[in-house]
């Protein structure tokens, strides 16, 4: 890791003046430090979030709703009874993510804006179009691509490693972002872009922006329901294949909204509309969560070696539907 | 030569820990610790602190006591036990949170040094393999003995560690699932984990429950 000055704001306002200069912005430094060890970053300025006080917690406000810090670890989302009741979905993502060790540092922010997991991406003796080549390597002759994904992969094939950002994306949780202009709101939603050639980050934020909370509404009894799939190759400590988040409202058995969202099939999370499509105005059953799976793959572009994530989908959407169906609350 | 940095090679004939070793003696003896706020400019703003790329004065605690050492910001925790401070129960095998080998005890919660600043933790308190096996984790250190708990050795330090904060958080009613959980962040290439998990199920019978 090449040598840098560690800037340590305590106040959001000067984390976003140093950032806005061009320092690196860092959380605890679970992916930034892997991407400076690997020279991906060689930043001369570093600021990080660690000395603001008040970004750690957990918040239930009066109408339910949940404030989160930035800095919130993965570990205080997966134990706290507040996200639990809140977004229920938001807990168990955070508490499968990952291993122990990593829950206890890895933050919601950082969970939120790290750069993809490819294994192009990440080294740096390897071509990239995120990192400014003219092509993708995974879709070349001979290109690793069972990692990648299968929707929207026509410049960059990566895949997105967030599993929180489908579940706040479903939610319909925003994002509060300062800058020199003050605060504003983006939907989690609307957090992410395309791949373009050189641009390493997938989020919309840019130097002098600082992620500073996310507020979630709350899934309300009797009117909503969650549910949250994940299909990996190892039980644990290992990145999704794929991720399926839904939230349904549903009146009197029939749905009246819904949202499906998809993480690791496409360069950012993925919002599998064809599915909602499937939902809203039909009885919500079990039935009718294979039809959305089903449907969930529309439009889907998939390489000779990611064409199994295809099948997972329908499968991840439908059991998380059916999860939602026999949620309880 | 610094007493902070990255371990690497060094001349023929000389171990780079004993020719590291030396350097840090010569280091110690000559000079003194660099100031804490050697960088902070006098025109910094109240609401910004700016450390390096220099070494800095760092105190934490490290198995119960406070020791104080130079620190750059791009000094790992790791980097820090392993090349001032001589611990090297933490092992650096893959250097990005992937392996576990580095797991110690931040604030009595099990993190990867090599995955935090060492800036980052001053003053918190930290817990290495030396720490657990000289203070409360001694059952389960000798539980690893009793059932035969490592091969190569490489994972022992990392997974004692995450052994002991499990049977710390679980005493006496441990599950199997329980150990298993806290242990998916540590990776052994030998395959230990069937006697590694009857370690931390033995030693958390001892352990005084909560």
């Amino acid at each position: 890791m090449k040598a840098f000055r560690y800037e340590r704001p305590t106040t959001v306002e000067a984390a976003v003046r140093a950032h806005a200069g061009g320092a690196l912005l860092k959380a605890n430094g679970i992916d930034v430090l892997d991407r400076m060890k690997e020279r991906l970053d060689q930043p001369d300025r570093v600021v990080t979030l660690v000395d603001v006080p008040g970004l750690d917690r957990v918040e239930r406000r009066p109408d339910g709703s949940l404030s989160i810090g930035a800095m919130t670890t993965l570990a205080t989302l997966a134990a706290s009874a507040d996200v639990a009741a809140a977004c229920p979905t938001l807990a168990t993502a955070a508490g499968q993510a990952a291993s122990p060790a990593l829950r206890n540092r890895a933050t919601l922010g950082g969970n939120l804006g790290q750069h993809t997991r490819c294994g192009y991406y990440r080294f740096a003796s390897f071509r990239c179009f995120k990192r400014g080549d003219a092509d993708c390597p995974v879709q070349a002759p001979g290109g690793v691509q069972e990692p990648a994904g299968i929707f929207g992969i026509d410049l960059c094939a990566c895949a997105h490693p967030s599993s929180l950002a489908p579940v706040l994306a479903a939610g319909g949780a925003v994002a509060v972002v300062a800058s020199a202009k003050g605060e504003r709101r983006v939907p989690v939603a609307a957090l992410y872009e395309p791949p373009a050639r050189g641009k390493a980050s997938d989020w919309v934020l840019g130097e002098g922006d600082v992620l500073v909370r996310v507020e979630v509404p709350p899934v309300v009894a009797g009117s909503h329901r969650v549910g949250y799939e994940e299909v990996r190759q190892k039980a644990a400590f290992d990145w999704p294949l794929v991720v399926g988040a839904v939230w349904v409202a549903a009146r009197d058995g029939v749905v009246a909204d819904a949202r499906v969202w998809l993480g690791a099939v496409a360069p950012s999370p993925w919002r599998a509309e064809a599915a909602e499509k499937a939902l809203v105005g039909k009885p919500f059953t079990a039935a009718q969560a294979a039809v959305a799976g089903e449907a969930a793959v529309a439009g889907a572009t998939p390489l000779p070696g990611t064409a199994y994530k295809v099948e997972l989908v329908k499968v991840v959407v439908r059991r998380a539907l059916v999860a939602a169906l026999e949620r309880r609350s | 030569m610094g007493r902070t940095g990255h371990e690497g090679g060094g001349p023929p004939g000389l171990s780079r820990r004993e020719l590291l070793r030396g350097a840090g003696l010569a280091a110690a003896a000559g000079a003194t610790l660099l100031p804490a706020a050697r960088a902070l400019a006098a025109d910094a703003p109240a609401d910004l602190r700016v450390q390096g790329p220099d070494a800095v004065e760092l105190t934490l605690t490290v198995n119960g006591a406070p020791r104080t050492v130079a620190a750059a910001p791009r000094d790992t925790l790791l980097d820090v036990l392993r090349l001032p401070l001589d611990l090297t129960g933490a092992k650096k095998v893959c250097d990005r949170g992937t392996c576990g080998a580095c797991t110690v005890l931040l604030d009595g919660k099990p993190v990867y040094a090599c995955s935090v600043l060492a800036l980052d933790v001053a003053g918190r308190s930290v817990t290495t393999a030396e720490g657990v096996v000289g203070g409360a984790g001694r059952a389960v250190a000798d539980a690893f003995v009793a059932k035969d708990a490592m091969q190569c050795g490489f994972c022992t330090p990392g997974m004692l560690v995450a052994c002991a904060a499990a049977v710390a958080e679980h005493g006496p009613s441990l599950t199997l699932e329980q150990a298993r959980a806290a242990t998916a962040g540590n990776l052994c290439r030998c395959g230990t984990y069937p006697h590694v998990l009857e370690a931390a199920l033995a030693a958390a019978k001892t352990a005084k429950g909560r």
